[in-house]
């Protein structure tokens, strides 16, 4: 098992048959689940361990928060975002194809996780060189979209035999990412914080948690520009 | 229960108004039973619309007067709300749809029209459900009364178009078999002799670009050719076909009239949300109307008030 572990990533980047094959079936979506275990809770701990450098207080507890929420934070967005899709690929004549847009799926997410686990040196590299909480802010930002645009890469790959029986399914691909993006977006921002300001005490949600991402977005391009 | 769910999932999928379950020139469907789900299926969407009501933000001049029954009590309006907001909206448009649907001369009976428009509706509150859950998240998330407003009103107007997206599409399918079968009747009616082959109706799937054909390369991860449904998508116009002129103008109108009376049922029948800055009541005082209220959101919104 763990040094499947170091294949199952592999299998899963280069779209190896087992990923998305529907023979497998409960064992690839096993072992996929094993996949985004892993890798997230392996990006999580990376991202958390930044008290450890900034001389921040109880580190190793914002280490486990931060291992258990980025896992957490892929899974409740993927969940709450299949059920539209689900019905949108049924109105739109693609629900014969579902099963395996929604293998494809699962097996993005699990690569998406691998592309994060394999950001997690430079994460750590970035804390241990460069102290400051915003900018450790701004380097993981930057490390999860790189994750997401190579992920994309890897969406489209799986999708391409779906792409060629039907063109529609390309506008399906881009739905999933935007719903999943409008999802994860605020629950990104619910889960906060995953990095841990030093200056502030460690809590696995913050006591202003229950707001919203894109009115504190839209709030701050208002005094921007006033 | 099973079953409706399973007639639910053919109307999404197509399969329930393709040409062999048209063939009757019906739609193949229990009228009883989808109302069953469509009302099932709006409560959903009405408890995910009403959590907002459950961790809103009181104002402190508000915070004696707003207790936990008046927040459930929000919730369980809206569940209830929804709901009358589909029926009672059908029932104040659907005598007027019937009318002129059989002044123009359709051959839509009553029975068949009903059964068509519940099975809009099921499609409607289907997408509609389907997004619930990404309400409720947002609901529960976010303290921004003008947010969530917007974001219903987003919402309900996707599921609303997709539903009279069906609307349209099912109702062509079935003008088409009508005019096939006008055609037959148009042809016994003339003299043996004089008899001409006429012009045969074609309904069968497209397959134009955007239609299922799988290449060999796709073949490993896909179903077989012969396993891919052999009807068009509940929202595709068959090939080569068009509307009955008078049937595409009544329905077409009647869609502007539905989506108008639906917004105004919509505000009379509101707090569907319920605002944390007035107390729980099942309706509201009649003022203003439900455009001038989204707008007045959207400013909230933008201009930084949220």
């Amino acid at each position: 098992m763990p040094s499947d572990l170091l294949h199952w990533p592999d299998d899963v980047l280069r779209r190896a048959t087992w990923t998305n094959s529907p023979a497998s079936g409960q064992r690839t979506f096993g072992r996929l689940l094993a996949t985004m275990a892993a890798c997230g809770l392996l990006y999580g701990a990376a991202m958390g361990s930044f008290g450890a450098v900034a001389g921040g207080s109880n580190w190793p507890l914002q280490m486990l928060y931060s291992a258990l929420k980025v896992p957490l934070l892929l899974s409740v967005t993927f969940v709450i975002s299949v059920p539209s899709f689900y019905v949108m690929n049924a109105l739109f004549g693609l629900g014969g194809d579902f099963a395996v847009a929604l293998r494809n799926l699962l097996a993005t997410q699990a690569g998406f996780t691998v592309l994060l686990a394999a950001f997690a040196p430079l994460t750590l590299f970035w804390y241990a060189t460069d102290g400051d909480y915003s900018r450790a802010l701004v380097a993981n930002g930057v490390m999860f979209a790189a994750a997401s645009l190579a992920s994309q890469r890897l969406l489209r790959g799986y999708y391409r035999p779906l792409v060629a029986g039907n063109a529609r399914h390309r506008k399906m691909m881009w739905l999933w990412t935007g719903l999943y993006a409008l999802v994860a977006i605020q629950m990104a921002w619910l889960l906060r914080p995953f990095i841990g300001s030093p200056d502030k005490q460690v809590t696995f949600f913050r006591p202003e948690a229950w707001d919203n991402a894109y009115l504190k977005v839209w709030e701050l391009v208002v005094r921007v520009f006033s | 229960m099973r079953e409706w769910l399973l007639q639910l999932d053919g109307l999404l999928r197509g399969e329930a108004t393709s040409e062999e379950k048209l063939g009757e020139g019906l739609l193949g469907v229990s009228a009883r039973g989808l109302a069953v789900i469509v009302l099932i299926l709006a409560m959903i969407y009405g408890l995910c619309m009403g959590c907002f009501s459950l961790l809103k933000e009181i104002p402190p001049d508000l915070a004696g007067t707003i207790g936990t029954s008046d927040r459930v009590a929000q919730l369980l309006a809206s569940m209830i709300k929804v709901p009358a907001l589909f029926f009672l909206t059908l029932l104040v448009t659907f005598p007027s749809l019937y009318v002129f649907n059989a002044l123009v001369g359709s051959r839509l009976r009553l029975l068949n029209l009903l059964r068509l428009l519940i099975a809009s509706l099921a499609v409607n509150v289907a997408v509609l459900s389907s997004l619930g859950l990404i309400v409720a998240f947002f609901s529960l998330s976010t303290s921004s009364y003008p947010f969530i407003v917007l974001l219903n009103v987003a919402v309900f107007s996707v599921s609303g178009v997709l539903g009279l997206m069906f609307l349209l599409q099912t109702l062509h399918r079935m003008t088409a078999y009508y005019a096939k079968a006008e055609e037959v009747e148009d042809a016994a009616a003339v003299p043996e002799e004089s008899v001409q082959p006429a012009p045969e109706v074609v309904l069968q799937p497209d397959t134009g670009g955007d239609q299922p054909h799988y290449s060999e390369e796709s073949q490993e991860s896909m179903p077989p050719p012969k396993e891919r449904p052999a009807w068009p998508a509940a929202l595709d116009m068959p090939k080569g076909q068009v509307f009955a002129c008078h049937t595409r103008m009544v329905f077409r109108c009647w869609l502007v009239l539905f989506s108008v009376v639906g917004a105004q049922m919509g505000w009379v029948l509101r707090p569907f949300i319920g605002s944390p800055y007035m107390e729980f009541t099942l309706f509201r005082e009649r003022e203003s109307n439900f455009f001038a209220a989204v707008l007045g959101a959207l400013w909230q919104l933008l201009s930084g008030g949220g």
